[in-house]
């Protein structure tokens, strides 16, 4: 980048960029933390429930599992264009790069939404105050297994509708934001993307694929 | 290699991780159904990390932080084990 630091702290753009990387890699480490201990509380009831967990898995839409990790992959993917035309000075480029990515994510949104709306209906949410009705094997450790479900995957939600937030902000601001703070933005919400993509790699596979 | 050509393959090398952990699920395979998928989904971690979140060439600092989370990862993990 030719462009001078948008911050007084640093004396080269190059230095500027170091440390805003390094600060999302430490909030990352810190995000690893909180889902890693949730994957921990879910690896102990998966191992002291198997046959409960297994069963309640079955129950979870492996179609529409499937289908919503290819929809995160590919916004990933998106979000490593508008990395890669924004580090080349491809500014409209990027900005639709970066508009795919947070369509994308509004589709893994939607997707989920039919999931959960498809678990409610069916008495399989034990949340909110709904009612649990479940007429398989060991009623008990399946519930705890949906609330571990929902838990998790809201929390991923969650962190995925933040990030089509700041997207949006993003591209609102897109016109009149100088360059050097394009790339820096686009870095920084570039990493957090690809790391709610990450755990959602390692939530599949836990959730819907127990036993198929 | 051209940028999009790695970040195409990259993308590609991920839905055929995807294919191979959904269709391993079907096989059954005890309990490494469940090992070859936590294989799989650190595999890519790994393609994610390196190829879109530059996580080898950008200097030592973001290395610095993925090594501190997994340190602290295996006391969390490493502990609650011992305990049981």
């Amino acid at each position: 980048m030719k462009s001078p630091t948008t911050s007084i702290a640093f004396d080269r753009p190059a230095r500027e960029t170091a440390a805003d990387s390094f600060a999302m890699w430490v909030l990352i480490g810190s995000e690893v933390m909180l889902f890693g201990a949730i994957l921990l509380v879910f690896m102990f009831a998966r191992l002291s429930y198997g046959d409960a967990f297994a069963g309640a898995a079955k129950h979870l839409s492996l179609p529409l599992g499937t289908a919503n990790t290819v929809v995160l992959i590919t916004s990933s993917f998106a979000m490593a264009l508008a990395h890669m035309y924004t580090a080349a000075r491809r500014w409209r480029a990027a900005g639709w790069a970066l508009a795919a990515t947070a369509l994308l994510g509004v589709v893994f949104l939607a997707i989920k939404a039919t999931e959960y709306a498809r678990e409610f209906s069916e008495g399989l949410a034990p949340v909110l105050g709904a009612p649990f009705i479940y007429k398989g094997p060991d009623p008990v450790h399946a519930e705890f297994f949906f609330g571990l479900y929902f838990a998790m995957t809201s929390l991923h939600a969650l962190h995925l509708i933040c990030g089509v937030i700041v997207i949006g902000g993003i591209l609102a601001l897109w016109p009149r934001t100088i360059e050097a703070s394009r790339f820096r933005r686009v870095q920084a919400i570039g990493l957090y993307w690809h790391f709610v993509d990450i755990v959602w790699v390692f939530l599949f596979p836990v959730l819907y694929l127990i036993n198929r | 290699m051209s940028e999009f050509r790695k970040l195409t393959l990259a993308y590609i090398g991920l839905l055929a991780l995807l294919a191979l952990t959904v269709g391993s699920s079907f096989l059954a395979l005890g309990g490494f159904n469940s090992a070859l998928n936590l294989v799989i989904a650190a595999a890519k971690t790994a393609v994610i990390a390196i190829l879109f979140m530059h996580l080898a060439s950008d200097g030592v600092l973001p290395r610095l932080a993925v090594a501190a989370a997994g340190f602290w990862l295996m006391i969390l993990f490493g502990l609650t084990l011992i305990g049981q």
